[in-house]
This record gives structure tokens, sequence and C-alpha cells, in this order.
């Protein structure tokens, strides 16, 4: 806990409304810059008088060939700025899978699966005491294989859960959307640690009878960042399909990847990721404007695999007994701090009102010539963002992020109730969170998300979205029968 | 008034800017292939037929009339003696293969073929924008798009997309993905990499329909850089017309002809149905529907139609035996890329295009001294073309694939210049096409066919292939 003397009440109460001041004048600068040309405009009209505006005009010699010639002009050139725009991506829906209570893994089955699993008590203590701290909740879910002890591993197994979650949230975003199957474009699905063949895009085509001139894309291996990625992959194929839209799939097959070593860095996985998918309809349809929930702002994409250490971070290899699993290195919060400042970096000019972009930039400026102990100026992201989807990767990425970016308890609630109720479902975790805020009623019209995730390779994506409609509960979707109970206070440990 | 002319030239520059950046956005939509190398793999790494025959002899859980029927699938490969394989499996541990070893197998292949790529077209890693890599049977985490990112130290903006599991016609679902990329009218630059992992994917078990994928396929791998930067134009090899993808997954059979699965035993393998033949004319029937149209020159198509018309109304088909109105292919396309899938899908295609010997001998030959190297073969296909110099200016590439799920990938390249780099063929292409056709596993192993279980004696031929060589 920081031992700070108490702040200065009634100072910082008067530094409030100076901050307030000087960021309404910076962000509205050109507003109050016309206002008054206007008011001197209108002015100048009403001394004039109507006699003298009409023989001005009278003047200027124009006859029908020359108004019909500049308005034609006028009219042509606005046509093509506003065709060569790029094409605004709606976010139509999305649906995220509800597992059911059969999947779940209380802490109680958790431990007893692991003692008759494992052979070496250290590693059940380890994983025992990983649990405590990890945030988790007595409802997160694993697939039916991981429930055999020992865990079933084989590849229709995995192609069962995969089945299972992928469904369920295609025909949960069928159901709300009314899409048709035989209307879909194009088609991204992303899984990091399954990928058979043929792909899970091949899957999709096949249940859902999709058209044969559909485009699909199987992405694999990219982590819990992928959905993000996926979307910047939905977002440039939609640049160049008009009047598409795209069905994103986003999940995390856990079937195959149960580690059976004593690798203390390599069990970590096996705590905490869990079950989870989900289904994304983009479209760049004029008619799906009025009924989409979000518009696509931004996506920024920053990969750190150029540094050795931020590329072996998150691993997958063979232990020394050969059995294979991911190993997470004790570096992960630093080099995830690292790829978070530099995305912000690019995603800050962004999305950041001038009048924080101006503090920066000044305080950059101070400290290269005037004084280079001057603290550098964090900007305050709480301004560019009503809302923030952190990927919830584990109790300590939460808590990294909330400091770097000096975020309230509130602003991080969704990550931590995700990883409470759901887990670490991966690259789906952000959409839980989207559709936690969702349920508590707190997502209004114009309101911005950032969702950011990380995955290994190093990668940092943020995704920002407007919200174009209030969205009204009670909300259909994973959350629909526990919300009442959320939030929880998390405790630090849960002894077990 | 001054202030009415200032506006209007204000208007007019305004126009002329936005006018002036459309057209330059058009310019950036192509897509041009810089270059491409094709991964040439040790000689330790060489399969000749004593190696061939050992590896189908090592799995001591085949009876005779497996064994027979792979000794009759490698005569019948239309493969030669000098194809490649990974490591593992011809230092016999192909049954349990390690995660080192996948690694090892794609690190020998990126760390050749990609160093090569970057110094013959004096392009910095650092100046790559997007980077696609497809390799259908290993996705490790991190990906491997995120490997060659850390080997080459590129940018931290750059875009990668690791496509997985989307079989043999993956490379050009990269392609797919750089064009619409590059559509976005950003001047970028791509490095498109396609492979094939073989080292984990080993059938260790003992049923004939996943025992074929063991002996077919052979290692391989190209690496292509891509822009769509109009000022790169000049250096440019070829330039991309138009890519059709077709996706017959819909179909129930069409999905589950091909599938990787386990078998009775547990073992994960890549069951190759009887009905894959028919799933792969389905779609190629299909793709070529949607393809004609931008072969065929005017005339060509003018034909075509008259010539459909004509069979429907005024000849009306026999029972049920539609004769296919005659298409010349050769009037909209100069070459012919095919997927070295097998003799049979180059038969196929050649058969149904009316193709002459001459149109499919690059594939034949490719498949003769590469085997089967998966979603790679069109690069080795279309070097073949560019080491025998058929390549010239304005030429039309056609490159046809088959993939499992049911797809068929096909596109159509226009060659910018006349080409001449021998490439991977550069030892090889003066033995081609050989004097002789004498199948060399027919030599050796052409005894099978008279084999019976009574006859057969397991350990007398083992010992008869050891002294041989």
């Amino acid at each position: 806990m920081p031992t700070q003397p108490l702040p200065d009440f009634s100072s910082s109460v008067r530094l409030k409304y100076v901050k307030l001041g000087y960021q309404y004048l910076v962000n509205h600068f050109l507003t109050l810059l016309l206002i008054p040309m206007i008011a001197t405009c209108v002015l100048e009209l009403v001394r004039r008088g109507p006699e003298e505006l009409i023989s001005m005009y009278n003047s200027l010699e124009l006859d029908v060939i020359h108004i019909l010639c500049s308005s034609f002009v006028i009219i042509f050139i606005l046509t093509v700025y506003f065709m060569s725009r790029p094409r605004p991506v709606y976010l139509v829906d999305y649906a995220c899978f509800k597992p059911s209570a059969s999947c779940r893994v209380p802490f109680a089955t958790f431990m007893e699966h692991t003692s008759m699993i494992c052979e070496d008590p250290k590693s059940v203590q380890f994983q025992t005491r990983i649990l405590e701290r990890s945030g988790l909740g007595e409802e997160t879910c694993l697939p039916p294989a991981n429930h055999y002890i020992p865990p079933n591993p084989t590849m229709e197994a995995a192609r069962a859960e995969a089945q299972l979650v992928i469904f369920s949230a295609i025909d949960d975003l069928i159901k709300k959307t009314g899409l048709q199957p035989k209307h879909i474009d194009l088609l991204v699905v992303n899984c990091s640690l399954f990928s058979p063949t043929p792909s899970l895009s091949a899957m999709i085509v096949n249940k859902y009878k999709l058209r044969s001139n559909i485009k699909s894309f199987n992405l694999s291996g990219m982590g819990c960042s992928a959905g993000l990625l996926s979307i910047d992959l939905a977002r440039d194929l939609l640049q160049v399909h008009p009047g598409s839209n795209a069905l994103v799939i986003s999940t995390e097959i856990i079937t195959p990847n149960f580690y059976k070593g004593n690798r203390r860095d390599m069990l970590l996985p096996n705590c905490l990721f869990r079950m989870g998918a989900a289904a994304i309809l983009l479209s760049n349809r004029r008619r799906d404007a009025t009924r989409a929930k979000y518009r696509l702002l931004h996506v920024v994409r920053t990969h750190k695999g150029a540094d050795d250490r931020a590329y072996r971070c998150v691993y997958q290899e063979e232990d020394s007994d050969g059995h294979c699993g991911i190993s997470l290195s004790k570096d992960l919060m630093a080099i995830a701090g690292d790829a978070l400042k530099s995305n912000i970096t690019t995603i800050g000019p962004l999305v950041l009102p001038m009048s924080e972009q101006l503090l920066f930039f000044f305080t950059l400026v101070g400290r290269r010539l005037i004084n280079p102990n001057l603290r550098p100026y964090i900007p305050d992201f709480k301004q560019a963002f009503e809302h923030f989807c952190i990927h919830a990767g584990g109790r300590a990425v939460i808590d990294e992020l909330q400091k770097s970016l000096q975020l309230s308890a509130e602003h991080v609630e969704a990550s931590r109730m995700t990883l409470h109720r759901f887990g670490n479902t991966s690259s789906s975790s952000l959409w839980y969170e989207l559709n936690y805020i969702e349920s508590k009623g707190r997502m209004k019209r114009g309101d911005r998300v950032w969702q950011i995730g990380f995955g290994s390779g190093f990668k940092c994506n943020s995704a920002v979205w407007k919200c174009l409609r209030t969205v009204k509960t009670p909300v259909d979707g994973p959350w629909a029968e526990c919300i009442h109970r959320y939030p929880v206070d998390i405790p630090e440990i849960v002894k077990l | 008034m001054e202030i009415l002319a200032t506006l209007t030239m204000l208007l007019i520059l305004c126009s002329i800017y936005f006018l002036w950046k459309l057209y330059s956005l058009q310019r950036t939509t192509n897509c041009y292939l810089i270059d491409y190398v094709c991964f040439k793999p040790p000689p330790d790494r060489m399969v000749n037929r004593k190696t061939a025959g050992e590896i189908i002899e090592r799995n001591r859980t085949l009876g005779l009339s497996e064994y027979k029927f792979l000794l009759k699938v490698i005569i019948n490969s239309g493969m030669g003696v000098e194809t490649y394989a990974p490591r593992n499996i011809l230092e016999g541990r192909e049954a349990s293969p390690t995660f080192d070893d996948a690694l090892q197998e794609m690190d020998e292949f990126i760390d050749t073929t990609v160093n090569d790529l970057f110094k013959k077209t004096n392009i910095s890693p650092r100046d790559v924008d997007l980077l696609v890599i497809n390799i259908s049977g290993f996705s490790p985490a991190p990906s491997l798009a995120s490997r060659i990112v850390q080997r080459y130290k590129m940018r931290e903006d750059v875009k990668a997309y690791n496509v997985s599991g989307m079989g043999c016609s993956a490379s050009l679902i990269s392609i797919d993905l750089v064009r619409n990329t590059f559509k976005s009218g950003k001047k970028t630059i791509a490095l498109a990499i396609s492979s094939e992992s073989l080292s984990p994917n080993w059938y260790a078990g003992k049923d004939k329909s996943m025992i074929l994928s063991n002996i077919l396929f052979r290692t391989g791998g190209s690496a292509m850089l891509l822009t769509n930067d109009p000022a790169m134009r000049a250096r440019a090899k070829m330039r991309l017309k138009c890519l059709i993808r077709t996706h017959t997954g819909a179909n129930d059979n069409a999905y589950n002809c091909a599938m990787q699965k386990e078998d009775d035993a547990g073992f994960v393998g890549m069951h190759l149905g009887k009905n894959l033949p028919k799933a792969a004319v389905h779609a190629f029937v299909e793709n070529f529907q949607r393809l004609i149209p931008k072969i065929l020159p005017y005339r060509e198509l003018a034909l075509y139609v008259y010539r459909t018309i004509k069979q429907k109304v005024v000849k009306p088909p026999g029972k049920g035996n539609m004769a296919m109105t005659k298409i010349d292919f050769r009037t909209g396309i100069d070459h012919f890329c095919i997927h070295t899938g097998g003799p049979a899908v180059i038969d196929a295609v050649r058969r149904g295009l009316r193709l002459s010997e001459y149109d499919t001998e690059p594939s034949s030959m490719a498949l003769h001294r590469w085997g089967n190297t998966s979603s790679t073969s069109l690069w080795y296909v279309l070097s073949y073309m560019e080491a025998k110099k058929r390549l010239k200016k304005r030429d039309r590439v056609l490159m046809i694939t088959f993939g499992t799920g049911f797809k068929c990938n096909s596109c159509i390249w226009e060659v910018n210049k006349d080409l001449g780099d021998a490439g991977v063929w550069e030892e090889s292409i003066n033995n081609y096409p050989p004097q002789t056709l004498v199948n060399p596993y027919l030599e050796m192993y052409g005894w099978v066919a008279d084999e019976t279980e009574e006859t057969f004696n397991r350990e007398a031929r083992v010992e008869e292939l050891r002294t041989l060589y």
C-alpha cells in the first residue's frame, strides 16, 4: 500500500476545475472559434440590410448556366468524397457460448481431479496455490473430455468440444440477428491450439451449408489476442467487398491441451484456461447501420516478436518427460506492460482528445529540453473511453493494467467478473466482458469501448468500438441468469 | 466578387485532389509477385527407392495386404527417387515425433528459403508490412508467423497471419488474403510463406485409407514476396489477374472425404475416402463455371454459348449422357499449373480441360522430382516452367489447387516480363523430361503383385533389400 500523506483536498478541487476548464477549452477549440465568426457575419448581414444584399447578388451577374455548373461540380465532388471514404464496419450483434452447469469445475472438483491425476504432491500443492490466488470462481467450465480422470484428449473429443462451443454460439447469433447462413459472405475463425484438417472454418461451412463462394480463413496459433486479429482481417476484407457481412468466430479448444507433466511454468494454463467461444457478425451494409450495436473505429496491432524475451515469454514446448505444454515466463507482466506502452503510443493520437495530447506533448518537450526529471505524463484514457475490456488473462494482468492506465475499480469490473465467472477463455474473453457491461445496463449510445488483448508472440492488439444504440436490459446471453449476483468481492486468497 | 472566385478556385483544387487520390488508390490495387523461392532440402534428406521400401517395411503392424497396397501406391505415385522427407522419418523415429522435430523441420525450411528470398530481391525484412504463413499440420504457440517476426526482427506494426488446417489449397488462400489487404490502397509489401509439416503427422496404424498420406506427401516449401506498389512493377515477375475460391463443404460427402481423425486403435491419421475424386471433380466444375468468363476471350466465350445452346436445343442430350461442350482453354491460358496431388489428379485435369502432354508436363515433372509437396507444389511447377524458359511477357498462367474441405481454388497470373530463372530446378532441369519412362519403383518392387500369403517371406525380402545397395 502506498504511504503517501493525505492529499490536500481544497487545492485538488480547485485543480479539478482548472483541469476541466482547460479540457473544455482545448477540445472545443474550433467551435469556440467559430462562434465569434458567425456572430460577426450575422451582425454584418443585419447591418447591411436586405436591399443592399440583393443588389450585391445582382452585381454578380450569375445566370442559370453558372448556377447549374457550380452546383453540379459541388454535388459531384461531394459524391466522390463520400464514396472514397473507408466503409464503416458495423458490429450487428454477437453471441457468447454459455456452458451448461454439468461442465462446471468448482474448486473442490478441480483439486480432487488434480490430486488423482498428478503423481507429484508438490505439483498438486502448487496448483492449489495458483487456484487460490487466481481470481477464478466456482462456476468456470471445462470441456467434457477434461472431466475424465485422467483427461481423455482424443481428436474426436476435441472436435466434439469445438462443435459444442462454436455451434451454440452461432445458433444464438442466428436467433438474435435473424441471420441466414446463406447470406454470410466472409468467415474468419481463430482457434489457437487446435487446428484439425479440414479446418474449423470448413466444419462451420459444412454444418450451416454456407455458400460455395464464401471466403473463409482459419487462423491458428495466434494466442489470446487472436480475436482482435480476426476482427482486423474481417475489417480489411469488408473494405474490399461492398455490401457484405462477415462472421467472426473466436474460441479456444481446451481438450487437446491438458498438460500432464510437473513443470510449474507449464501447469499455470491448466489452472486458468476455460471453455468459451464467441460469434460476431460484422457488416458494411448501410441498412445494417440502423440495427447495429457498435461501429468499429480503430484496430491497432503491436507485435513485439522481434524481441527474443517477448517471443519466448509464452512458449509451447515439450518438457524433459516429453509432455507438451505452454510455459509462461516470469517476465510476462513486464513484457505485457511494454507491449501495451507501444500499443498506446499508436492508439493514443487516434483516440485521445486534443487536451490530453497537448499535455502529453508539452510534458515530452519539457522532459527533453528543460528538465529530464519531469514525471512523464500518462494520458488519461478515461477521457477517451467510457468502458474498458481488458483480456481476462489472469488477475495479475488486470491489476497491472489497472495500475498503468490509472483505471478505477469500476472500469476493470467487467474483466475481473468475467475472470471469476468464466475463467480465462482466451480470445473470446473480451466478448464476455462486453456482454457483462451490456447486461449491467451501462452501455449507452455514443459510449466508446476499448478492447485490449494480449497474446503469445508477444502481441498486444486493441480495438475501439462506438456504441450506436443504448442496449436495454435484460440482455440475453451468458450472464443472463447470474448478472444480478455481480459484482462479487473477490478476495486476494481463497483458502482451499 | 473575389471571395467567390477564391472559393471556386478552392473547390476546384479540392476536387482535383480527391480525383487524384482516387486514381492513385486504384493504381495500388494490383497484386504483383516480385519473386519467389522454393525450398531445396539438403541431399541427406532424399528418399531413394531403398529408403522408401525401408520406411514402409519398418511398420511391423502391417500385414501383407497393407504392404502390397503401399508398394502398389508408391509404384503408381508418379514420384521419382529424388524426393525429400523430414529427418525424423528418415532416422526411424516417425512414430514418436517430438515437438522439436516439427520445429526443426520448419526452421530448416525458413532459414534457407526466406533468407534466399530476401537476398535475391534485396528487400529488407523491416520493409515487410504483411506476413502470411500457411502450414497445415502444425500450429504451435507462439505461431510460426511470430517465429518469423522474431527471427527476422520485423517491425512492431507488421500484420502477421498464421493460416492453418486449410489443406493443399492453402497457398492460394494466403494469396487471397494478401490480395484483399492490397486493395485497401496503402502501399504494402507482403511476404507469403507456404509449406507443409510432415514430422508430427505420421500415421502409426494400419487403416489403408490413412496410410496413404504417409507415402504420398513429401517435404517442400516456398516463400513469395508480393506488393501493390506500382513503383515496383518493373521488377515484378507476374501480376495477379483474378482468384476464384470454391468451397463445397456444404456437401457432407465433400466435407468428409478427407478428414483427420482417429482410427479404431486411437492412432491419428488423415483419412482419404473413396469419394475423394468425385468431390474433387464437383469442386473443380463449380470453380471453373465461375472462372470461364474470366479466362476465355470474347470470341471463344461466344462460341461456347452458341455450342451449349445448340447442344441443348437442337440436339437434346441422350439417356443421361451429357457430352461436355468443347472449350479450348488454350485460347485464354498459355500455361497450366496443376496441383501435383498425384498422376490421377493431373490426368483428370488434362482430360477435363482437353490439354496436351506438353501442357501438363510441368506438373508431372514437378511431381516426379519433388513429390506431392501439398500446398506449395504450384510454385515448383511454376519454377519448372520458368527454368524451361516457357514464360514470356504477357503470357497467362492458370494455377489450380484442390484441398480438404472440399475446396478448389484457382487463379490467373499475367507474366510481366520474359522469365528465365532456373531457381530450385537449376541442377536437375537438363534431366527433364526424362528420356526413359522406366518406373524406378516398379523395377524394385514389382514382385509384390505376384506374392501371396504363403509365398511371402518378409525376412528374406528385407535381407534382399539390404544386400542390393
